[in-house]
């Protein structure tokens, strides 16, 4: 095997082949027996150090203390919902720009953000609080019969609740949160290190929810009268493989 | 218009806080030491909240580039050995003889300690992929070589892995017998 073969390889171990060349290189593998087993032992090394190699999360002290030593900002008043900032600007211009200034006013605040853009910010902002607080769960089950009722006996509906430990993505449990106004359940997974934070609440699907924000993917579907959002930093693929699992199998 | 001043450090955290674990997990597999692990960590913090305004894009590269460079600027000063030249030629995989990888069974402090043992350049990349599942673009920005690079690195570190195993489980035998 030469060496561009090796790195081909790699690549396509890696999910770095683009399609063409991923599926020109399987057909090869299907006949070369040699190739193939290079194949397995590169997929071999890279799970056993996804499997075993130690994962160093901050200790929960050092993340304290280096909050406490970021710099403070002065504080100022709360900004209001939306300003003029144009206007002192001008001031001394004539009064067709004055008028201008607010026609761009009014458009402003006509067009604001969607609701799912509100909504994804509302989830990222609880997922990365419950990160940080390291208070993800309430509840901690993997087991759904234990899940659902406790989110039941809280919550004004009920969410359904599975486990995919067999695809990867164990249940590991549920906390309540207030998104968008209500309480909301919140399911909790894991895949490897990362967790997906599946949100859900009655009602239908809303408009312009973003696909990614601040570095974390958002995904969301709607079943059984619930809307569903997961949110994680996990990669995107991966994290569309989960939606797709838990919209057949909710 | 400008964001107001106080939004600053609230969105400072929001989008950097979460990615904390990486950059400490970084530091810690760079460093190979918890106390100068979080040293590093925090004058990367200090350093990324001040060329906060100077953010594009995604938060965790953009983040994880100052991290190693911190790291790397704290090798050269109290660990300079460490950074002696690589040899940077992909290996070929003929040369290797087709056993299967031992790795399966390998003990996890041996692997951990395999890792460890790694030239730092080859332990960045192989830390950076597999812990924390970037891509080789975003690798080789943050660790500021070229892609090629990324890949040649990653199968030296990948192929030298697999030698300290079979090594290590092929010597395990005799120890048991002792």
């Amino acid at each position: 095997m030469n060496l561009d073969e090796t790195r081909l390889l790699q690549a396509y171990v890696d999910g770095e082949l683009d399609p063409a060349s991923a599926v020109a290189l399987e057909a090869r593998l299907a006949q070369n027996a040699r190739l193939r087993s290079a194949c397995e032992r590169l997929r071999e090394t890279s799970a056993a150090v996804r499997a075993n190699a130690d994962y160093h999360a901050a200790p929960a002290a050092f993340a304290a203390r280096l909050r406490a030593a970021l710099p403070d900002e002065p504080k100022a008043p709360a900004p209001r919902a939306w300003r003029w900032p144009a206007l002192g600007w001008l001031a001394p211009v004539s009064a067709l720009g004055t008028a201008f200034a607010l026609g761009a006013g009014v458009a402003i605040t006509f067009i604001g953000p969607a609701e799912g853009e509100l909504v994804a910010r509302e989830v990222i902002a609880s997922h990365v609080r419950a990160t940080l607080a390291d208070r993800l769960i309430d509840v901690a089950s993997s087991d759904q019969h234990t899940v659902k009722p406790w989110l039941s006996a809280r919550l004004p509906f009920s969410p359904s609740v599975a486990d995919y430990s067999g695809e990867g993505f164990p249940l590991v449990g549920a906390r309540l949160e207030y998104v968008a106004g209500k309480p909301v359940a919140v399911l909790v997974y894991k895949r490897r290190r990362h967790t997906i934070d599946l949100f859900a609440w009655p009602g239908g699907d809303p408009a312009g929810a973003p696909e990614e924000r601040f570095g974390f993917n958002v995904e969301r579907f709607s079943a059984g009268g619930l809307q569903y959002w997961a949110v994680s930093d996990l990669n995107r693929k991966e994290l569309e493989d989960f939606v797709r699992l838990a919209e057949r199998r909710p | 218009m400008a964001p107001p001043v106080t939004d600053r450090r609230d969105r400072f955290e929001q989008q950097l806080l979460p990615h904390l674990d990486a950059a400490h997990n970084l530091a810690r597999w760079l460093t190979r030491n918890e106390a100068d692990a979080q040293d590093v960590v925090q004058e990367a913090f200090l350093r990324a909240y001040r060329f906060f305004d100077g953010l594009r894009g995604e938060p965790r590269p953009w983040l994880l580039t100052i991290v190693r460079n911190a790291c790397f600027t704290w090798l050269q000063r109290n660990r300079p050995a460490e950074l002696a030249p690589i040899d940077e030629e992909i290996i070929d995989e003929n040369a290797h003889s087709p056993e299967a990888l031992a790795a399966r069974s390998l003990d996890r402090r041996m692997l951990n300690e395999a890792i460890a043992a790694l030239p730092a350049q080859f332990r960045e990349v192989l830390v950076l992929r597999e812990l924390e599942d970037l891509s080789y673009k975003d690798i080789a920005r943050i660790a500021d070589i070229p892609i090629g690079t990324v890949m040649s690195r990653l199968a030296r570190a990948r192929r030298l892995l697999t030698d300290s195993m079979r090594v290590i489980s092929s010597a395990a035998p005799l120890q048991v017998q002792e």
